[in-house]
């Protein structure tokens, strides 16, 4: 404590680094490091606060979890939500990305700032709206389209439903985040492409997308994270059904805590969820790193 | 020739894609002024046939609107400038100062990022009943003075910045609390906007934390009682849109406002990450 790691350090220096580096341990210690502990061990418990039970179960809590049908149906939904909504996100991003970024259009930052209203305004206000919209006799989706659908009350539509809501929501971000990757490619890249008599596509396909490899991985990465979380959606629009049609992981994790208040059950969801989260953000880092 | 067609067919695209982002929004404005009956009316019109500001006067009759808004507005506001202060701080001595430990440090302010909200919610609830926080904006305040997202933006926000600069001002004698204040915190400006808008949008739309810890009605937070609103059967619709419209003006104002800052803050940290 207030010891000196090199001579030209002031005492201010020193003061300063210890107040900050003491309260950020003490701060993530109370209230990362001992949650996670607490649930760890709740999670080997049948754990309910309502009834104040806390009894060990020991794996109990896991056996079913893995033998579950609705976390396995949950499961299922999550990979297909979460696949397809980021193989839009990041498509449409990077699309509109490099349209908004040629040459041949001009008010660029009015059609940044459009795009991304949908991610600065809260996922309760959206979904709500939607939820108006998808209804069968007074939306006004099936108004403008001419259809008959009852969007969210069945079981074939809900999900690509709640994906398109989501999709409309987060396309922005990645709008956002491709471009300033397009602002920061070396121009002398593109310059020797041209040199080099590459067309436009050969130009994207071999100079330009290699280059934004970085940015694309940062976008699948904080999207499989946002997404194995997602539950607002699903709380407002569906509440998991028709049927089990619209269950996703984390919403389960919502209805077994604070509806069931089963915590213990939660629990051992919640780090089983965990593990899947940090085993797919790692199969991202490798299969990008194969390509290169 | 084949010029003036591509610039034409992007632009449509552009702009196609445009309408369908902002529709919502104007649906949802316009359906704010009909009355309920238009609402639900068979046969639907974008614009409202008999304009009415009947739904923003009844939206405090069926929920504390005001008051919900007015508690929502100060617990972001706190929320957010405490986290845009210790973002700085902290990603000020991560970046700027070297000592034993300094990049484990950063490596757990970075792992905190993936853990999920599920994972530490049921215990930090038990937690702050034992604190006997339950029902006080402690409860909101405290557990979120600092933002693993906040720190690791700020980290990378703040090395960028030249150490010529603060060798200067060391040796004009200033000391680190005046090099923090009057020198990092201007010149790190696009980064904190950045952290301010997804902070102040986090706190804003966060439901399930105030709905855990917070029971009486008149420290109620908006979100909670806008989810509570639209929950119920037989819903004033007119009113619940006039709310939601209404919920969403905060921080869709301050991103327009701080637009410039924020772009060039979210995009300078990924291009680095």
């Amino acid at each position: 404590m207030f010891r000196k790691t090199h001579p030209l350090q002031s005492r201010s220096e020193i003061v300063l680094r210890d107040i900050v580096v003491i309260a950020m341990v003490i701060f993530f210690t109370v209230f990362l490091i001992v949650p996670i502990g607490i649930a760890f061990v709740g999670s080997f418990h049948e754990w309910n606060p309502l009834s104040g039970t806390y009894n060990f179960l020991g794996l109990e809590n896991y056996k079913e979890v893995f033998t579950s049908a609705l976390f396995g149906k949950s499961m299922i939904n999550t990979v297909i939500f979460s696949v397809v909504v980021i193989i839009f996100r990041v498509g449409l991003g990077l699309g509109i990305a490099c349209a908004i970024n040629s040459a041949l259009i001009k008010c660029k930052s009015l059609y940044r700032a459009i795009y991304y209203m949908p991610v600065v305004t809260p996922m309760v206000a959206v979904a709500f709206v939607w939820k108006f919209m998808y209804n069968p006799q007074i939306g006004t989706i099936n108004q403008i389209f001419g259809l008959d659908v009852n969007w969210l009350m069945n079981p074939k539509t809900a999900l690509l439903a709640v994906m398109i809501m989501t999709i409309w929501k987060d396309f922005g971000y990645a709008v956002v985040m491709f471009m300033a990757g397009l602002l920061s490619l070396p121009a002398d890249a593109m310059e020797a492409a041209k040199v080099d008599g590459a067309s436009s596509w050969q130009t994207f396909r071999y100079v330009t997308l290699p280059l934004l490899k970085p940015m694309t991985l940062f976008v699948v990465i904080t999207s499989i994270i946002s997404y194995i979380q997602a539950y607002v959606q699903i709380l407002i629009m569906t509440e998991g059904g028709p049927g089990t049609a619209t269950y996703l992981a984390s919403y389960i994790i919502y209805d077994e805590a604070f509806v069931k208040y089963n915590f213990g059950y939660a629990s051992a969801l919640s780090f089983v969820l965990f593990v899947i989260t940090a085993v797919f953000t790692w199969l991202s880092f490798r299969v990008s790193g194969k390509q290169d | 020739m084949k010029r003036k067609i591509s610039t034409i067919a992007l632009n449509i695209f552009l702009l196609a894609l445009g309408v369908i982002t902002v529709y919502p929004f104007i649906w949802m404005l316009c359906s704010s002024f009909k009355q309920n009956g238009e609402i639900m009316a068979l046969e639907q019109h974008l614009l409202p046939q008999n304009f009415t500001l009947e739904n923003f006067s009844n939206m405090n009759a069926h929920f504390n609107f005001v008051r919900f808004f007015g508690n929502s507005i100060l617990i972001t506001v706190v929320v957010t400038v405490l986290v845009m202060y210790t973002s700085t701080l902290c990603g000020y001595v991560l970046s700027k100062y070297k000592f034993k430990g300094r990049n484990l440090l950063f490596g757990f302010v970075l792992s905190t990022m993936m853990i999920p909200w599920c994972v530490t919610i049921i215990p930090k609830y038990s937690m702050i009943q034992s604190f006997g926080w339950m029902d006080s904006y402690k409860a909101l305040i405290i557990p979120a003075m600092f933002s693993g997202f906040g720190i690791f933006m700020m980290k990378q926000h703040i090395s960028e910045l030249p150490d010529e600069i603060l060798e200067a001002a060391r040796m004009d004698g200033a000391n680190e609390f005046y090099i923090f204040h009057c020198i990092i915190f201007p010149m790190a400006k696009n980064g904190i906007a950045s952290i301010a808008i997804f902070q102040f949008l986090w706190t804003w739309e966060d439901f399930l934390w105030p709905y855990l810890v917070i029971n009486s009605q008149e420290k109620q937070l908006l979100a909670v009682g806008l989810k509570m609103f639209n929950g119920q059967y037989s819903t004033d619709y007119g009113a619940l849109f006039a709310a939601t419209a209404i919920s969403i003006l905060p921080v869709l104002l301050i991103y327009l406002f701080f637009q410039k800052q924020f772009i060039a803050g979210i995009a300078a940290s990924a291009v680095k990450g």
